[in-house]
């Protein structure tokens, strides 16, 4: 096992505890709708695309293959059609709808959205050359040429505008490129998209006839724009503001946890209302001259009161660095609370947690804000050396309380331990290595437990991929990244 | 992708896709019914007509025959119009009584473009100002 054992099932429950333990939950169920709702969404994200199709189709787009130009020009239309759907249903999934964190994660909405982002811009793309080239072929005019009388058409300098703004979006998206950008130069480039899909629509409505006036297919395409703006402007701009002006949060005084590690207490006003769950975490932005342009995706540390909040940080980049240096009393705003690391997500009977460094932090607010009866829980804190143990009394104390057995696993990784195809858990230390500890020995009911990861995104990437090869369905897993 | 969401996006696609296609089969079919009939032309002994030339779009030709009596524009009459598939048929066929009513009421052919329906305007415009041009109007 485990270098140490820190607590044995307790049985001797008190009174608190036995109140909170005994309602049972259906967490099979609650899967089950979770799921019914996924479907659902996907399947209507997937419908929207056809349903841009269907648009062509109902246009008598059907007929429209005729000769080599018109086939040219049919498939730039459809292209064009697909990729501005794609791009309505990226900003849907980056409008941050507690619907969708809900049903799927922040994590993994925010994963479809950047998957999604190359095949709208080929499309898009698509849509302007094929359609150059087909109008033009049409017309009896070459690439050029026609691309010329394309620009004097009205709206149309706007919409190359727009695939101009879109390109330097994803380029700058393009992790490579990303990385050699300050990460708000990088959101800032990212707010054209907005720009872009904005400039792209007079030219639907205007040059695009199958979206003429009067028309039933002009109405069902602005009224995807309008949902989609009123979603961001909703749910990106007005509930944050709304919320950080509601609840009045300042902060109340940083501790430093650990050299380069600080807690960060909050006060404010009815903080409990936020609705955030153990494990969630808040975007922070601090309002001093240095640190105001710069958004901290930061989860709790602790169950909020009515008055007060905590955050546990590292300093990571040079923005979380000044974060150890808050002076009480500065404005707080924040969005979320986002993310589906919370006892929502859990789909059976045990729970098997597994944190790494800063990464206990969501852990921590998790088993606190959790109904865990006592055997249920079983916790693996890994770290690779003892500066890194944040908040590891904290949790010791949560798990006694909460029945939970807590093992811990310190010291430096195998070498060689990051190949692929080393022997046993390469996440684990060394010495546990060594020993033959592996994920089933730490956890032996894992068939019938959620297994909950939070820790450096390569750390966490080797856990799940050794809970995976044990045969653990993948909606048993649930990972926050944490690089922050 | 979950199987049922995979089954769903399916069935959904295909659901819109069809109705997506027969709609467009309809209205491809009533926009070649009504094409037919408005190429029609009045003429009466106090008024004459005149035509313009023969405006190229991207979507097909455009060409209007106008009538003025009595030093005004009392028609306007689509000869020719976009007719590159029925997509364009569809767009002469609404077009059209817009750009005939902006004419009359405009007695020139200063008229906006009709959303939708930019290369059809544009050729409309082409070809009645030639036609005015002949009637020595504006």
């Amino acid at each position: 096992m485990a270098t140490q054992v820190e607590n044995r099932v307790r049985h001797s429950a008190t009174a608190a505890q036995r109140s909170r333990s005994p309602r049972p939950v259906d967490r099979a169920a609650h899967f089950r709708r979770r799921m019914r709702a996924s479907d659902l969404l996907v399947s209507l994200a997937v419908t929207s695309a056809a349903g841009s199709v269907a648009l062509y189709l109902a246009y008598g787009g059907a007929g429209q293959f005729g000769s080599i130009g018109a086939v040219i020009t049919s498939i730039g239309i459809i292209a064009g059609l697909i990729g501005t759907d794609l791009l309505l249903v990226m900003l849907l999934l980056a409008a941050r709808i507690p619907l969708l964190d809900r049903v799927f994660g922040h994590d993994s909405v925010m994963a479809t959205h950047r998957s999604l982002g190359k095949p709208a811009i080929y499309l898009i793309l698509g849509h302007a050359v094929l359609l150059t080239l087909g109008y033009g072929i049409t017309a009896g005019l070459n690439p050029v040429a026609e691309t010329v009388s394309l620009w004097s058409l009205p709206d149309m300098p706007l919409a190359f505008i727009g695939t101009g703004l879109l390109l330097a979006v994803v380029v700058t998206s393009l992790v490579a490129v990303r990385r050699r950008f300050r990460y708000e130069f990088w959101y800032a480039v990212h707010l054209l998209s907005y720009a872009a899909v904005l400039a792209a629509l007079p030219h639907q409505l205007s040059v695009g006839g199958m979206l003429a006036q009067g028309t039933p297919e002009r109405v069902y395409w602005i009224a995807l724009y309008v949902v989609t703006l009123g979603a961001i402007v909703t749910f990106r701009f007005v509930e944050p503001v709304v919320k950080s002006l509601q609840h009045r949060i300042t902060v109340a005084g940083v501790e430093q946890v650990a050299p380069g590690v600080a807690s960060i207490h909050l006060s404010g006003r009815a903080l409990r209302t936020l609705g955030s769950s153990g494990g969630q975490f808040f975007i922070w932005r601090f309002w001093t001259a240095k640190t105001w342009w710069h958004s901290h995706p930061i989860s709790l540390s602790a169950v909020p009161t009515d008055t007060s909040a905590r955050i546990t940080v590292r300093a990571l980049g040079d923005g979380s660095t000044r974060l150890g240096r808050l002076a009480p009393g500065i404005r707080v705003s924040i969005e979320g609370p986002y993310g589906l690391f919370t006892d929502a997500a859990r789909t059976s009977p045990r729970l098997a947690i597994v944190a790494a460094g800063i990464g206990v932090t969501p852990v921590r607010a998790l088993l606190e804000d959790s109904r865990l009866t006592p055997g249920e829980t079983t916790i693996l804190l890994r770290s690779s050396s003892d500066g890194e143990q944040y908040l590891w009394d904290e949790i010791r104390q949560l798990a006694g309380a909460r029945g939970a057995r807590l093992y811990t696993s310190v010291g430096p990784r195998a070498a060689g331990a990051g190949i692929a195809g080393a022997r046993g858990a390469a996440w684990l230390s060394g010495a546990d290595v060594g020993r033959d500890v592996t994920l089933r020995s730490v956890f032996p009911n894992l068939d019938r437990s959620d297994l909950y990861v939070c820790g450096p995104q390569a750390w966490a990437d080797r856990v799940v991929a050794d809970a995976r090869a044990s045969g653990i369905p993948a909606h048993q897993i649930h990972v926050e990244r944490f690089d922050w | 992708m979950r199987t049922r969401a995979a089954l769903g996006s399916l069935f959904g696609s295909i659901a819109v896709l069809v109705i997506g296609w027969q709609a467009g089969a309809a209205a491809a079919h009533n926009a070649g019914a009504t094409t037919s009939t408005s190429s029609s032309s009045t003429s009466s002994g106090s008024s004459k007509t005149f035509t313009g030339t023969t405006a190229q779009t991207q979507f097909g030709p455009v060409q209007v025959k106008i009538t003025v009596a009595g030093g005004k524009l009392t028609d306007v009459v689509a000869v020719q119009l976009t007719n590159d598939g029925g997509r364009s048929v569809q767009i002469s066929n609404y077009a059209a009584p817009i750009l005939r009513k902006e004419a009359l009421a405009a007695q020139s052919a200063s008229i906006t473009t009709v959303g939708g329906a930019t290369y059809t305007s544009d050729g409309y415009r082409t070809s009645l100002q030639s036609a005015l041009d002949q009637a020595g109007l504006k």
